[in-house]
């Protein structure tokens, strides 16, 4: 089974084969290493790579799984193929996204406007507070996905400008 | 004599919970009101009793003086606690009840008029010749406003009149940056509190936050219970407090706390409130505002003091004499808490919002915790993003910071990015531990901060164990059954 995790808003392809007795992993273009999850229980687990072997605290919604480990907390997301492949054609650098579920609060620009990288195109309000969505570049405004009053989440598409312009 | 014979909380969350549990010793029944998306929240399944009260927005509903002024009647409730937020100092919700013979556990409506905006206390504290940093009010200035508030010389902070929790606050210091700041300290002003109103005044470059907690009876007792430094502050919001405040000489602890006493007394203030200061490098201290109700941060003066302020405040309303006198009230050892939000640290601190897959908090030797989730529970975006506060009590500063840490390592929260790993790195900064701290603690120490990097090994481990815990890679039906027979094939 191979799958692309993504952690730290990097994606790493990881392999694993093997049945329940006895997996591999293989991480990128690394060495396959014997890899197991051992006394599972209230979240708690110990993981076996190798030769190492560490406690995580672990839970697990989908296909993201949340991790504290190293004094810190680490969301890892599974990369779903389907969405993997869309992320890949649209590419990205033409959409404003929610950083955070919020509100529009007002809107500046109109589709059809040219926008210069920087300018602002959107308020939106979050837990009361206000940012502006700004021009992740130049370009030209195809779509404004919401009115002022909408509410939207995480992630979600604000603004989309124009493909790349050749030079 | 007022009665208090049942209280409705005006509230939600932790601070509904914290007020319930010192009804519930004082033997005087609790209500909650509560909007259906706070339905399974402790503070609803605590309760006795429990009015679901309506609005257009979750926030909304908590704001609806009318249905809960309804909602008194119906239980019978004859005062209300406002906890923090919401009405708690909206001088018309005071005065309705008041209309109504319902006892508001706070001050009179003309003090929350007066202390509870920031721009008429500060022309209170003026008038009475406390000390104030250079300012300028949007009500005096009129159209000249933005005029005037470059001249006061950058950095300038721009602040609502109204309200607290750093909303409707931004920083300039470039004056190219002065009109957009004020444009959108208005916008959220208007928005959290429901008034556009805002003033500049001269930012003090790294000063700390010391505010004195101080109550008052109804027959001229006034008293302080020490100070809280609460400088450890993103987006000016405090997330560490502790009491007493490191590194202060006695004589201008003594100053500090006295002045509050003196502001609170020429206020004629009346029940719990809290007077803000900014101290400047230099040791002059200067007054910033009054909070004229219970502070979130108000269990750490208790962690001290042994007293009960909840308590405090129900005898205060019910127009008794204050049970001790300035020199009975002694404070031992020291507290710090940590406030616990569903938050990023790593990107720019922008609340974060999830399902509580787990949510364990701490217990132990000094530990008190201030909670309004539970397992399972949803973290909207509909209010505030404080999930709980920690709370350590030590024999110094020492042992409480070592008690944080210990607390924050047995506190697991997964599926909601909180700033716990994130507290610990401020605990365990040198600078923090040495008491070296101010208002810009955040942003300058910003680097040392970030989280610790990962090595290759690390990140492999994380990675196994995500596949591990995902059906898609563990599912037998995906599985090759002779996996060295097949290993040739992906080698390359």
């Amino acid at each position: 089974m191979q799958r692309r995790i993504n952690l730290l808003d990097v994606h790493y392809t990881v392999m694993v084969v093997g049945h329940p007795e006895e997996r591999w992993l293989k991480v990128e273009a690394g060495e396959f290493q014997s890899v197991a999850l051992k006394s599972m229980k209230d979240g708690q687990g110990i993981i076996l790579l190798g030769e190492q072997n560490v406690r995580m605290k672990m839970a697990v919604k989908g296909e993201t799984v949340y991790i504290r480990a190293f004094d810190r907390t680490f969301t890892l997301h599974i990369v779903n193929p389907v969405e993997q492949a869309a992320q890949e054609t649209s590419g990205p650098g033409n959409t404003a996204r929610a950083p955070m579920p919020g509100t529009v609060v007002e809107i500046d620009v109109a589709v059809g406007a040219r926008v210069t990288k920087g300018q602002s195109m959107m308020t939106i309000e979050s837990m009361k507070i206000l940012t502006v969505i700004t021009a992740p570049r130049d370009g030209e405004v195809v779509q404004v996905h919401f009115e002022p009053g909408a509410t939207f989440g995480k992630n979600a598409a604000l603004i989309t400008l124009s493909k790349k312009e050749e030079e | 004599m007022s009665e208090v014979t049942k209280v409705l909380i005006a509230n939600r969350g932790e601070i509904a919970c914290r007020i319930l549990r010192t009804l519930d010793r004082m033997a005087i029944p609790g209500v909650v009101v509560y909007h259906s998306v706070d339905a399974d929240s402790p503070a609803v399944k605590t309760a006795a009793e429990s009015v679901e009260i309506d609005g257009p927005t979750p926030v909304a509903a908590y704001l609806n003086v009318e249905s809960i002024i309804a909602a008194c009647k119906e239980t019978g409730s004859d005062a209300v606690h406002p906890g923090f937020g919401f009405l708690a100092e909206n001088p018309g919700f005071a005065q309705r009840l008041a209309e109504e013979g319902i006892t508001f556990i706070g001050p009179q409506p003309s003090t929350i008029e007066l202390m509870g905006n920031k721009v008429a206390a500060r022309s209170f504290c003026m008038d009475n010749c406390f000390s104030l940093v250079s300012s300028v009010t949007e009500a005096d200035a009129g159209e000249d406003f933005a005029e005037c508030a470059r001249k006061i010389g950058v950095p300038i902070l721009i602040k609502a009149a109204v309200g607290g929790g750093g909303k409707g606050m931004h920083i300039v210091r470039e004056l190219d940056g002065l009109d957009q700041a004020i444009q959108l300290a208005k916008g959220e002003a208007l928005r959290s509190f429901g008034n556009n109103e805002v003033y500049a005044e001269r930012y003090v470059e790294e000063p700390r936050h010391i505010e004195v907690q101080v109550m008052a009876d109804h027959h001229g007792n006034v008293v302080h219970l020490g100070e809280r430094e609460c400088s450890i502050q993103r987006r000016f919001q405090k997330i560490i407090e502790e009491s007493p405040a490191p590194n202060l000489t006695l004589e201008l602890r003594q100053r500090i706390c006295n002045t509050a006493v003196e502001i609170a007394r020429k206020a004629n203030y009346l029940n719990a409130g809290t007077v803000e200061f900014i101290l400047a490098p230099d040791g002059k201290f200067y007054f910033l505002e009054m909070n004229t109700r219970l502070q979130v941060e108000h269990p750490v003066t208790e962690m001290v003091t042994g007293l009960d302020l909840v308590e405090l405040q129900l005898r205060v309303a019910r127009d008794e004499y204050l049970p001790l006198s300035q020199d009975e009230i002694k404070a031992k050892g020291h507290a710090i808490e940590l406030r616990l939000y569903a938050e990023d640290p790593e990107n720019d601190f922008l609340p974060a919002t999830g399902t509580l897959l787990a949510y364990r908090l701490p217990a132990g030797k000094g530990v008190r915790i201030e909670n309004g989730f539970a397992e399972g529970m949803q973290v909207s975006s509909a209010f505030d993003p404080m999930l709980a506060k920690l709370i350590v009590h030590g024999r110094d500063r020492n042992q409480a910071i070592e008690r944080a840490l210990k607390a924050l390592d047995d506190t697991l929260i997964l599926g909601v990015t909180t700033n716990i790993d994130y507290l610990a790195r401020i605990l365990s900064h040198p600078a923090y531990t040495s008491g070296q701290i101010h208002t810009g603690f955040i942003p300058k120490y910003g680097e040392d901060l970030s989280p610790p990097p990962l090595s290759e090994e690390q990140r492999n481990l994380l990675l196994a164990a995500a596949a591990l815990n995902s059906r898609e890679f563990t599912d037998p039906a995906f599985q090759v059954p002779e996996p060295y027979a097949s290993l040739g094939d992906w080698r390359n």
